[in-house]
């Protein structure tokens, strides 16, 4: 079972907040998907290491510099921005 | 549109001059003008860079010279596509006037043959979604029956090239999502081995999951576009470059293919579906293939695999969406975090934060292991299963989905409910393998139901040319036209 | 009672690499806000890593000198937290497979300090914290790191110290790294607990972050080991935390906050692949690997027949040593050699940011020449000092300042001449040395050596004014 406190702190690493009135909908729908991922727990695997779908190995790079991009573009996107920095003010 | 406004028809039509590559274009932004109120396909028409691409094929035409085959064909991008100087929004708030300032290696590679961009399509918001309905926009509605759902989460692209709004379009599939909704629309979606198509550029839903494919009137079509994307791609790790191409070997004989037919795939399928696979099978047996029934229990536990991993990948995939470099920034805030808090909250909608909250759950101290990692092992185990199925078939045919293109407004009562839906869908990403789904027939309620082909990894020749074998012998019966968009 | 301090260090080292360890992007330090960056390392929508092949051979050459066992099956995971310096919410690092593991340090004193761990990852950007806004740099974000992870070995801060100092020399020597402390391409997190003299238990331990000087790091542990051990002895526990040095105040200050969230999620990145260090890679990078700083010191001393604590001076910096042994090269006199780097070289380098730098007008192959001609007979080692000198003012080589009788000598009847005239210009000096003062030939030899500007030889010299002094 998750509780209110979990999805609170699930919120908080999340960077998501939380309306009051939102926690109970939101625990019940968590509880939900939860218990329907559960399912997993009681299947045995005949795997015990996968993780790579891709199967690749030691794909680089080389390093060698290539131009960056202007700086005016990648502050293009920014809701501010000052002095050439990435800006995010105090308080709004 | 004769019947198929399709890629080799269009092309005919520029070659010989019947139509100009201008007029073309602008045939399809005019539809896209009546029709797309009624269809909601696209959240934004590109008419500039349609048109500036069409003069240029047309100056290639008057001056005599050759033009490819994708050259001046009209098409579509889903909203999760990077498109330098053209907003990329994945259909989320959070991304809400977000011009990338980079190409998806996708889009470079059909912009050098002037493929003539029509605008981006509608999505759930971030992929994430079966109905489209998740869209900031509101879904996209199927072309048969604008009462009912396109399907998601590529529901915009579908929506367009069933709705006769593009002769093609690239969509995205993370766990059916330009499968499914190619079945509901009645048309060709296709999804490629994991890696064959660069993901650079396509906003990350589920990294390991996620592969861009092409949605299209024919089998040929899809063929043509996936020889045109698949190239290796510098910028992705996990591009593993096409193997071969598929266009030159539509045409072969499946005579003995032995095609697997897995009972776990039709646990739950609606009869009418039932019935109309059941008939297809008929097709390709009497095209000279065999069958072979097989059973992969592993596969039950494809959704909540599916759901574990790809929320886990999410859940680290949307962290970047905090308001500072690109997209949304809440109005009002007290201190940098809280920015970063609202921004988000205010950014996503509820699917996406019900998946960014379970992905976040999964991976969290203490549950790693009892889901993350079981999940993981369990896909490894669906891997090993689909590996000897292949010993035992050439390829697998399964429902694409288990009914037919539902009611608008059903999606979010029931999460889980909706995500039952990508049952037959999601195996196929869980194992990184090839998927097409081929429209066959109707069900009971008049609407597409599609058959989906299974291969081994960067067997996309062999898949193509199976659907394609199909396509043709059983074309009167498989399509269902429609009355909407560009008639030529 | 007595406590003894256990100190564990990890040491994160900017690599020296061209390039971004994701993207193409130059590492170069100091330049303008966010001109080093592209849409991969801000992090846009859409963007993907590529591993550069520079990044992990230069940290499988830090495990090679530091004795590690290089793991031939890594990966990379993503360290997930929310930061405005980490553009993707996550940090590409290694979690459980890093690229080299089970290593040591050798201090001068023949311990070892154990190393856990060497492995790769990304560095954040750089905040800027201006009337409570925040500005945000990425050049930083995506420059290649290695995080060298030591055992709690360390006794002593001297310890602590010698340690960085040697990491710091190794790897400029092999040269992944130039360590810069003050440009922050070397930061220490340093963990520090105590315990009773004796104890084998290991006390609650607390982490101090981001050292990045010398002098810092001793205060720091010195304040931190203070602290604990005032703690203890009220009998209060030390609690297990994150700490930052205060410079201000020189005292350490607990961060709050920041702890609350440490959940980092780590899980592989579905982006990159697999790495596979092969026998071959680690063969063919152990062959082209640099000796170490230690093995030199001993060498110079043999080869050379360096004084102990001039060797020490010419190693420190692989720069120094390489341009020593370029000059050195065939030389019958490599302690002139020496002489010359520690004195009038080192003279004009007065900074240790020069002596890094190692900016010195007179090529080693000059200094090799010039040398040459003393072991040649043809210049007095008195000589040598003067012209390096005039090489070093104007950077041109020897046979500019010397003349074609400078480099001949002095002949035999014109050297005899001198010795009369010098020995008639000194009538005193003549009298003491035939009144049995032996050391009134200096004198007279003197007077010889600085009307020949030093080009007589002067033994030869002493033979002559022996015998006119005499008679
Ligand atoms: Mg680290
Ligand atoms: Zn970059």
């Amino acid at each position: 079972m998750v509780t209110h406190e979990d999805v609170l702190k699930i919120a908080n690493l999340a960077k998501l907040s939380v309306a009051p009135e939102e926690l109970d909908g939101l625990t019940k729908d968590m509880n939900e998907i939860i218990a329907f991922a559960d399912t997993v727990s009681a299947a045995s695997a005949d795997v015990s290491d996968f993780d790579n779908i891709n199967g690749l190995s030691n794909v680089f790079r080389e390093d060698v510099p290539v131009p960056s991009y202007r700086r005016e573009d990648i502050l293009k996107n920014a809701e501010s921005s000052e002095d050439g920095y990435f800006l995010v003010r105090r308080r709004r | 549109m004769g019947k198929y406004g399709t890629i080799a028809r269009l092309h005919e039509l520029l070659t010989t001059r019947q139509i100009s590559c201008a007029e073309l274009a602008k045939k399809y932004l005019d539809a896209i003008e009546t029709d797309n109120g009624r269809l909601n396909a696209y959240v934004k028409a590109t008419p500039e860079t349609a048109l500036a691409a069409a003069e240029k094929v047309d100056a290639k035409i008057a001056a005599g010279r050759p033009i490819a085959p994708l050259e001046g064909i009209p098409m579509t991008l889903k909203d999760n596509i990077s498109t330098a100087g053209i907003e990329t929004t994945c259909c989320s708030k959070i991304l809400k006037g977000y011009v990338p300032i980079y190409d998806a290696t996708v889009w470079s590679l059909l912009k050098r043959q002037n493929a003539v961009l029509l605008g981006k399509t509608n999505m759930d918001e971030f992929a994430m979604g079966s109905t489209c309905e998740t869209s900031r926009f509101g879904g996209a509605k199927n072309p048969h029956d604008t009462g009912r759902v396109a399907g998601g989460s590529s529901g915009g692209v579908a929506a367009a090239v069933g709705g006769n709004l593009a002769a093609y379009g690239l969509g995205s599939d993370t766990g059916g999502s330009i499968r499914q909704p190619a079945s509901f629309c009645g048309i060709v979606g296709f999804k490629p081995t994991y890696g064959a198509v660069s993901r650079y550029g396509l906003v990350a839903f589920a990294s390991s999951f996620d592969q861009i494919g092409p949605i299209t009137q024919s089998v040929e079509d899809a063929a043509l576009v996936y020889d045109a994307i698949s190239a290796y791609d510098e910028m992705d790790s996990t591009s593993s470059g096409r193997k071969e191409p598929a266009l030159p070997s539509l045409g072969n004989d499946i005579r003995g293919k032995k095609i697997g037919i897995a009972r776990e795939y039709f646990d739950g399928v609606r009869e009418d579906v039932n019935g109309a696979i059941r008939k297809a099978l008929d097709v390709f047996r009497s095209l000279g293939a065999e069958t072979v029934e097989l059973s992969m229990p592993s596969l039950k536990y494809s959704l909540p695999v599916y759901y574990i991993l790809a929320c886990a990948e999410a859940s680290s995939n949307l962290g970047r969406y905090d308001g500072i470099r690109y997209g949304y920034q809440t109005a009002h805030y007290t201190d940098r975090n809280d920015m970063v808090c609202k921004t988000r909250s205010e950014g996503f909608g509820a699917e996406v934060k019900r998946r960014i909250l379970l992905g976040t759950y999964v991976l969290s101290a203490g549950y790693y292991d009892a889901y993350y990692k079981k999940a993981q092992n369990l896909r490894g185990t669906i891997v090993r299963a689909f590996e000897n199925a292949f010993q035992k078939c050439d390829l697998m045919l399964a429902p694409t989905v288990p009914m037919t293109a539902f009611a608008s407004g059903r999606t979010a009562k029931d999460p889980v409910e909706t995500y039952l839906t990508d049952i037959c869908t999601v195996p196929v990403n869980i194992a990184g393998l090839p998927g097409i789904s081929v429209p066959c027939g109707t069900g009971a309620d008049g609407m597409p139901v599609g058959l989906q082909l299974i291969g081994p990894k960067f067997s996309e020749a062999a898949v193509l040319n199976a659907a394609n074998r199909y396509e043709l012998a059983a074309r009167e019966s498989s399509f269902k036209a429609v009355k909407a968009g560009v008639s030529l | 009672m007595n406590y003894e301090l256990v100190c564990g260090l990890e040491t994160h080292v900017e690599l020296a690499t061209k390039t971004k360890i994701f993207c193409s992007c130059t590492t170069e330090f100091g330049a303008e806000p966010n001109t080093h960056c592209c849409p991969v390392c801000i992090g846009l929508p859409g963007t993907l890593p590529k591993l550069n092949k520079a990044v992990v051979e230069y940290a499988v050459t830090a495990g090679l000198a530091t004795h590690c066992e290089i793991n031939p099956d890594a990966k990379m995971d993503r360290k997930n937290y929310v930061y405005p310096d980490l553009p993707k919410a996550y940090q590409i690092s290694e979690y459980d497979q890093p690229l080299c593991r089970n290593g040591y340090v050798e201090l001068a004193s023949g311990k070892k300090i154990r190393l856990t761990r060497i492995h790769i990852e990304e560095d954040a950007g750089k905040l800027v914290h201006e009337r409570g806004n925040t500005l945000i740099d990425y050049n930083r974000g995506g420059v290649p790191l290695i995080e060298i992870v030591s055992e709690p070995d360390i006794r002593s801060i001297g310890e602590a110290a010698e340690y960085v100092e040697q990491l710091q020399a190794i790897m400029r020597y092999i040269g992944v790294s130039d360590c810069k402390m003050q440009e922050g391409s070397l930061r220490c997190d340093v963990n520090v607990s105590v315990r009773p003299q004796g104890s084998d238990r290991l006390g609650t331990r607390t982490e101090i972050k981001n050292m990045n000087s010398f002098s810092h790091m001793t205060k720091a542990i010195q304040y931190e080991m203070d602290r604990q051990i005032d703690l203890l002895e009220s009998g209060e526990d030390v609690v297990q935390e994150t700490r930052r040095y205060n410079e201000e105040t020189g005292c350490t200050e607990g961060m709050r906050g920041k702890e609350d969230a440490n959940d980092y999620r780590y899980f592989r990145d579905p982006d990159l692949v697999a790495i596979r260090v092969t026998d071959d890679m680690v063969a063919a990078l152990k062959a082209k690997m640099p000796e170490g700083p230690q093995k030199r010191l001993a060498r110079f001393q043999t080869e050379y027949g360096l004084p102990e604590a001039d060797a020490r001076l010419l190693i420190d910096r692989r720069r120094i040593a390489d341009y020593f042994e370029a000059a050195a090269k065939g030389t019958k006199n490599p302690r002139t050699v020496a002489n010359c780097i520690l004195g009038p070289i080192f003279s004009r380098l007065d900074s240790d940011a020069a002596k890094d730098e190692f900016r010195v007008s007179v090529s080693p192959e000059n200094l090799n020449a010039l040398v040459g001609l003393l072991d040649a007979g043809k210049i007095r080692k008195n000589l040598v000092k003067s012209t390096l000198e005039k090489m070093l003012d104007t950077g041109k080589p020897a046979a500019a300042f010397l003349s074609e009788k400078d480099l001949a000598g002095v002949n035999p009847d014109d050297l005899r001449k001198i010795c009369e005239q010098a020995a008639a210009d000194n009538p005193n000096a003549v009298k003491d040395y035939r009144g049995g003062k032996e050391k009134a030939l200096k004198a007279v030899l003197g007077a010889v050596m600085k009307m020949t500007r030093g080009r007589a030889n002067p033994q030869e010299a002493e033979k002559i004014l022996t015998q006119i002094m005499k008679a």
